[in-house]
């Protein structure tokens, strides 16, 4: 399985090669691969809704827990069956939406690692192995939003989604590393084993938030929402898969998994329920007002997800149930509805549903698949949608404000789905709309085959359908009575009365539609103050923001870049030196002076001398060759202390800075004071201060000497292990050598940037 | 700074210099020394030279290998064809008289330095090919006479002497020229 799993990975890469070889082509390829891992899968499905879970493991970072970790269960399997099937779907329909595009290879790579990475989420078991899924869906969806890279409304939406699902996978991951800490164990099977401490925990309220973020920014849960609609400016094959069938229900799936961990107390409920109906008002008012198909099934996806959590959230038995039998007819008829949107969008040049008129006289195939995908969303007789709604009212009946969000849900979406059906493709006009081109059979196949899957589940719910969810529902509800039987009839209940009701009442919900449109024109002032716009405005105030600092910090002037470093080291030092006082005698230090040597005065003498010196002189090279002065008096100092290859070292760079800065000197302009008298002093000043903290630092180190081993460790260990006398080099080259590898690293950054600095330079015409 | 004596004693000088900075990579295992200190000596070698003679004439002395191809009867010999048909990153440099100059081999600082950080890394992977971590010191059974025993932290010193050099070089070469 772990093979199963990861070979989406090799596929991926080698998708721009294969169409370079093969031109489109590829698309046979690609679209083989989802193929033959849902067969593979569906061979698995026997056992598994026997209750057997499939593990793989590959150990990776052992030692800390960091694995390739899969488990294949009843709920995992429902996800990846959809994941495959729509995954074939999509990568044929891809290869007709996007025929000619000289990108196909790329787009084929971006699809592929999705697809992976979306079935690494439903399968992952340990949480660090789910993390790295989850985010790898983030960025595949943000290069599949910002596919078309010449709009910039993509560019900005792509950036828009990868913020708020990558910033909610962060939080996610933060929260499920509460949990582990709190709990010890790393994968989901340990985190449920450990449930009972989790609870009382006191890090178990910051883990549920954390978590709730996650997979509330992934859903499109309020206030995430938003990312959702502006993501439909991807290609809509990408819409379809992404941002319908797949990813956003990745946060539906985390918060099922989760749920028998989290769902204890009643924050869940309250959470879950109130987030879930909250999203779900929302996704019904606002789709009710747009004439864009892709943005009318935007906010139909956002608050069918509003559906989902709501259910999750009242986590009763028929709840769960009728959560996951939603949750896959949502998937069948809303990835229909999306490639109809998007073979429509490809033939007619344009989404506005104002402009297209009787479109079945020239698309009959594409108008089926569209009815029966609006059918199964009305919630009409035979269909998988019926059973769903019937299961959702039951489940809500008992709490009075639940149903009457689930009955508000049902209206808009029976007015959504005769306005995409009736109103798009059969209602006599006397002008339709002429296509630009014929329909392909790449266009109206796979949302026909959705369509009648559609159609088919509902049928034969209390068979394969009913099996795959009870598999599922073992994995979240642990005592599963299975009273309530996925059947299409339950006789003349009052629940179907209701569901009557939402029908009839949709039906003049919809005749009030273009009445409802023109009324919302004064709703738009509104979404100034909506997340979306919230999202915008922080986002170039903190690009203004940084633009300010960066312009302040960074001047383009040495001194101040010396003067920041120098005060916030020293600031540092005194924080420490504040937060730990010790005292220190300066007796001994003092009576040590006695001792010093006569030629080490002088060498002191001559440095003071020199700098000294130095502030008055107004010629470069007297400077120059003083600095250099200072210099190798400081090496002989070494060589007087017993460090020769320091002193070598610093003889060395003191003659390479002279020839270096005599090599500059004529091209420098003259010497100059610009600045002001009290700038000089300003910096005397910082000198001193500095030049004191140093030398506070090094009385206090000398001070509290510490008796260390590792001075007679590498005596003794330097000849005998590492055949070296002298200790210094052996420390650089074996003892230490990785630090040695970083630094030199760091040096050859640093000669290029120098080189890169010196060329810009002289390109712009500017002084070297 | 082109004087006669100054010039003359660094073309002289140059090669002690360099046999000296070698010496002192090799000596740095056991005495004072070492690649980042023999790298040193060794570009200062250079350095040294550009001054005296501008970074032009040290590059075509020392960072160059050149083949002169002459003109018989006014046709470009045999070996040209060969040349240029192998496209050994041939260029035309000088073009007096009856002869062509090509630069076969051109070694610009930062391949030295793209050498020696390899040759730093490589050498702790031979830690990791034995199946030990990272960095893991391999020495050779011998004990040469002058050199010393050799081994992969020898290795890796030589790469930090390839890197300062070419790092050096790089800048002064860049400065001189503008």
């Amino acid at each position: 399985m772990l093979f199963a799993i990861l070979i989406g990975v090799l596929f991926a890469f080698i998708a721009p090669l294969v169409y370079r070889l093969l031109g489109r082509y590829v698309a046979i390829l690609m679209a083989l691969l989802p193929l033959a891992l849902f067969s593979y899968f569906i061979s698995l499905y026997p056992r598994v809704v026997q209750g057997e879970v499939i593990i793989a493991n590959y150990t990776w970072v052992e030692a800390l827990a960091i694995n390739l970790q899969f488990r294949l269960d009843g709920l995992s399997l429902i996800f990846v069956l959809l994941i495959t099937l729509f995954g074939f779907l999509i990568m044929i329909y891809a290869s007709a939406y996007l025929q000619g595009d000289p990108l196909l290879g790329r787009f084929y790579l971006y699809l592929t690692l999705f697809m992976t990475a979306m079935l690494g989420i439903v399968t992952a078991d340990n949480i660090f192995c789910l993390f790295l899924f989850w985010e790898l869906t983030s960025v595949s969806s943000y290069l599949l939003i910002g596919f078309n890279n010449t709009n910039k409304q993509a560019r900005v939406s792509a950036w828009q989604a990868l913020l708020v699902t990558g910033g909610g996978g962060l939080a996610l991951f933060a929260g499920l590393i509460l949990l582990s800490i709190a709990s010890g164990a790393h994968t989901f099977t340990g985190l449920l084993a450990q449930k009972n401490i989790l609870a009382d925990h006191a890090s178990f309220l910051p883990a549920f938030v954390l978590i709730m973020v996650g997979c509330f920014t992934k859903s499109a849960q309020f206030p995430f929402h938003f990312w959702l609609p502006n993501a439909m400016a991807a290609p809509t094959p990408v819409s379809a898969y992404l941002h319908s069938a797949t990813m956003v229900k990745a946060g539906i799936y985390l918060l099922a998994r989760l749920a028998p961990i989290l769902s204890g107390p009643d924050v869940w409920f309250y959470t879950l329920a109130g987030v879930g109906s909250i999203t779900a008002i929302l996704g019904a008012v606002v789709a009710v007002q747009h004439t864009d198909i892709k943005a009318i099934l935007a906010y139909t996806t956002i608050g069918a997800l509003g559906l989902l959590v709501m259910m999750l959230g009242i986590n009763s038995t028929l709840a769960i149930k009728g959560m996951l039998v939603f949750l896959v007819a949502h998937a069948l008829y809303k990835g229909t509805l999306f490639l109809v949107a998007g073979a429509i969008d490809h033939c007619m040049g344009t989404r506005n549903i104002s402009q297209l008129r009787c479109l079945g006289e020239h698309m009959i195939p594409l108008g089926i698949a569209a009815t029966l995908a609006a059918l199964s969303m009305a919630g009409i007789l035979p269909f998988l949608g019926f059973i769903a709604k019937e299961m959702l009212y039951e489940a809500t009946f008992t709490t009075p404000w639940l149903l009457g969000i689930a009955t508000l849900s049902g209206l808009v979406f029976v007015a959504i789905a005769l306005l995409l059906s009736y109103r798009l493709f059969w209602k006599k006009s006397s002008k339709p709309t002429p296509p630009r081109h014929a329909l392909s059979i790449g266009l109206y196949l796979p949302p026909l085959v959705l369509g009648i899957a559609g159609l088919t589940a509902g049928l034969m719910v209390s068979s394969v359908p009913s099996k795959l969810i009870n598999g599922a529902m073992q994995q979240i509800v642990a005592s599963h009575s299975n009273t309530y039987k996925l059947a299409l009839w339950h006789g003349f209940t009052p629940v179907f009365w209701l569901s009557i009701g939402t029908v009839i009442l949709g039906v003049s919900l919809y005749r009030f539609l273009p009445f409802i449109r023109i009324r919302s024109v004064g709703m738009q002032h509104m979404y100034k103050y909506g997340p979306d716009a919230l999202y915008h405005r922080a986002f170039e105030r903190l690009l203004h923001g940084a633009k300010t600092f960066i312009a302040k910090l960074q001047n383009g002037y040495l001194r101040s870049y010396i003067i920041y470093i120098i005060l916030f080291f020293c600031g540092l030092l005194l924080i420490v030196m504040w937060r730990d006082p010790s005292d220190i005698s300066f007796s001994q230090p003092a009576a040590s002076l006695n001792e010093t040597q006569l030629y080490e005065f002088v060498l002191v003498a001559l440095v003071i001398a020199a700098l000294i010196y130095l502030l008055g002189t107004r010629s470069r090279l007297t400077s120059i060759v003083v600095m250099g002065l200072v210099g190798y008096s400081a090496a002989l100092l070494y060589v007087l202390f017993g460090a020769p290859d320091v002193a070598a070292t610093q003889l060395l760079i003191e003659t390479l800075t002279v020839v270096i800065f005599v090599l500059l000197l004529h091209k420098l302009p003259a010497f100059t004071y610009l600045s002001h008298q009290f700038q000089k002093y300003k910096f005397i000043a910082i000198a001193i201060f500095f030049g004191a903290v140093m030398t506070y630092v090094m009385l206090l180190v000398q001070a509290r000497a510490v008796d260390s081993d590792l001075k007679k460790f590498y005596g003794a260990a330097s000849y005998e292990q590492a055949h070296g006398r002298n200790i210094v080099n052996v420390i650089l080259v074996d003892f230490r050598g990785l630090d040695t590898l970083g630094e030199i690293s760091v040096l050859a950054v640093a000669a290029i940037g120098i080189y890169a600095l010196l060329r810009l330079n002289s390109e712009k015409g500017g002084k070297p | 700074m082109r004087t006669l004596i100054f010039a003359t004693a660094i073309r002289l000088l140059t090669p002690l210099f360099l046999l000296f900075s070698v010496y002192i990579l090799f000596r740095g295992h056991h005495h004072p020394g070492g690649g980042f200190i023999g790298g040193l000596i060794c570009s200062l070698a250079f350095v040294f030279h550009a001054l005296a003679h501008g970074s032009e004439h040290t590059e075509s002395t020392y960072f160059r290998l050149s083949v002169c191809q002459y003109k018989a009867n006014g046709k470009p010999s045999q070996l040209y064809y060969v040349w240029s048909w192998m496209q050994l990153a041939i260029r035309k440099n000088h073009r007096n008289g009856n002869h062509k100059r090509f630069h076969v081999i051109r070694l610009r600082p930062i391949y030295l330095m793209a050498f020696g950080l390899l040759l730093a890394a490589g050498s702790g992977m031979v830690g990791l090919i034995l199946g030990k971590p990272f960095m893991t010191a391999w020495w050779l059974p011998l004990e040469l006479p002058v050199l010393g025993s050799l081994g992969t932290p020898l290795l890796f010193d030589t790469g930090v002497f390839m890197l300062v050099l070419g790092m050096v070089l790089k800048m002064v070469f860049t400065m001189k020229k503008e």
